[in-house]
């Protein structure tokens, strides 16, 4: 049963990590473009290494939760840990991003009271 | 152990869980458009990104959140089912509803910074600034 649970867990975890990760590979792109003062080069680098240690951080991650899955007999069982597992996750992943939002932002108001 | 009743609310719970959420993002995210229009001055890429940016902090924060509290202990009956399913999907709406308008007040307060700024100085390109 906990196979089970580790291979749906895996499965969706990490469809909906690279998926976001693309999806933030190509919106973040403008905002360090903002930052760098549209230098194209340096920004396409920074955007891949971010890709690169974003992938590292929440697939290692994720994969690191199922060391402390507890052991499971029933089929409701492996339902309610994999999507409280799941959820914990996404959660993770909205509070990061979050967190970056509000770092992109306070960069770019430092960047306008720079230039202005 | 009895768990068809689980496995019942499980099937109403996530299905409602998921479209409601969809729909709210849906809609929420289709009006901002003009708000973030507002904030960035016209400028659409930029626009466009932060909305997308959003869009998807809003759903992972909502729907990790709504599988997050899915578990149900094991229900008995059918009333008893009805209560606890009851209970999750009003709790789970009323966190959304907070999350809407928390997102509603980002967007008014971005849009009056922007405004004030813009009558306080010109804004330079922030894209390619001059100097």
């Amino acid at each position: 049963m906990n196979l089970l649970a580790y291979i749906i867990y895996l499965l969706i975890t990490w469809v909906i990590t690279v998926q976001v990760g693309w999806l933030f590979y190509r919106n973040g792109r403008v905002f360090i473009l903002h930052v760098m003062h549209g230098d194209v080069a340096t920004t396409d680098a920074i955007n891949r290494i971010l890709l690169i240690g974003y992938y590292l951080l929440n697939l290692g991650y994720a994969t690191l939760m199922i060391s402390t899955w507890a052991p499971l007999h029933t089929w409701k069982e492996v339902i309610d840990s994999v999507s409280q597992m799941i959820g914990f996750i996404m959660l993770t992943l909205g509070i990061i991003h979050c967190c970056n939002m509000l770092v992109i932002y306070l960069l770019g108001k430092r960047n306008f009271h720079l230039h202005s | 152990m009895h768990t068809t009743f689980n496995y019942i609310a499980y099937l109403i719970y996530l299905p409602v869980v998921i479209i409601v959420t969809w729909r709210v993002a849906y809609t929420l995210f289709k009006n901002s458009k003009v708000f973030m229009m507002d904030i960035f001055h016209g400028k659409d890429d930029i626009a466009l990104s932060t909305n997308k940016l959003f869009e998807t902090g809003f759903y992972l924060l909502n729907l990790g959140f709504a599988f997050w509290i899915m578990q149900i202990a094991t229900i008995g009956s059918a009333q008893e089912m009805l209560e606890r399913l009851s209970a999750k999907i009003g709790g789970f709406f009323i966190y959304l509803g907070v999350m809407v308008f928390f997102n509603l007040y980002l967007f008014f307060r971005g849009r009056r910074i922007s405004k004030d700024k813009g009558r306080l100085a010109p804004v330079p390109d922030p894209l390619f600034p001059k100097a």
